[in-house]
């Protein structure tokens, strides 16, 4: 059985062109995340957490199912492709490169991503939007942008992000009751 | 002529008893060789035991090293995980109080007019 060059050569063609649309079709929810050089320079406390797929499956199986803890985040990472967190913490207020903010923003325009939240607080001097992507009535990925005057968070979150087993996680890992009862 | 030949073949070619030292010698040389060759077998491969071990050792200690990389990795993974989600829960946690307190602030602002 010889199978000719020439047409396993045509057949890698067909299956690159098959993978490149799909690559093509998938609109990408992972951020391109700036460095934010000039936070972690003065920051006090810098948090980057980059877990791609494969590190989550290696997480999930260090996940202890009898800790409620575990257990919780091991329902919630289950579709999830990807978790990106880059948090600075200031020893004092601080003004933040507005370039590298917008660099993200930018990134969060319709039709892919939706602003769920966005939140000015006076009092707390803090400013929260919440963006989520929404395909197919699916949400398949999260941005979280908080500013606080000592603090500058930027999460995403990429995959299939179930607001019911989210709304789950209350009472853990800080997270309040979210209020997500479907509407009646 | 031929007659001649004919015995002194027969005469050279008759059967001679080597005796019972010949078939002592025999037997002691064939004893001799095979210890001579088994020593020769066990001396070539004699690195064989050594060697199958060394590789046991290895794969144990490959596979031990393995293991403790992979389950370092995943435990710094779960403590990656779990402080993404504990960053996660903080700043909806935020966005929520934050919420409230405009909402309470309206609500206050409404019965107050």
């Amino acid at each position: 059985m010889r199978i000719s060059a020439r047409k396993l050569a045509l057949e890698f063609i067909a299956l690159m062109a098959v993978v490149a649309t799909a690559m093509a079709a998938a609109p990408d929810v992972q951020l391109n995340m700036p460095s934010f050089d000039s936070l972690a320079a003065k920051a006090s406390d810098s948090v980057s957490i980059t877990l791609d797929s494969a590190l989550l499956g290696i997480a999930a199986g260090f996940l202890d199912s009898s800790k409620p803890e575990d257990a919780a985040a091991k329902e919630l990472i289950g579709g999830l492709k990807g978790i990106y967190v880059k948090s600075y913490t200031f020893d004092k207020d601080f003004t933040y490169p507005t370039a590298e903010v917008e660099s993200v923003r930018r990134q969060l325009a319709p039709p892919l991503w939706q602003r769920l939240v966005g939140v000015r607080s006076h009092k707390e001097r803090a400013n929260v939007d919440i963006y989520m992507a929404v395909e197919q009535g699916k949400a398949n990925g999260l941005v979280i942008i908080a500013s606080e005057p000592r603090e500058f968070t930027v999460v995403n979150i990429v995959g299939s992000i179930d607001l019911q087993k989210l709304h789950k996680l209350e009472g853990k890992f800080g997270i309040p009751k979210l209020q997500l009862e479907e509407k009646k | 002529m031929s007659n001649n030949l004919d015995d002194e073949l027969r005469r050279a070619l008759r059967p001679v008893d080597p005796g019972e030292e010949f078939a002592q010698r025999v037997v002691a040389r064939i004893a001799r060789d095979s210890t001579v060759s088994r020593r020769h077998a066990i001396a070539r491969y004699q690195w064989l035991p050594a060697a199958l071990a060394a590789s046991v050792v290895l794969g144990f200690l490959t596979t031990h090293d393995w293991r403790m990389r992979h389950e370092q990795q995943g435990l710094e993974a779960r403590k990656e995980l779990l402080e993404a989600l504990r960053v996660t829960g903080a700043k909806l946690d935020l966005a929520y109080r934050v919420l409230n307190d405009e909402a309470r602030v309206s609500a206050n602002g409404i019965s107050g007019a």
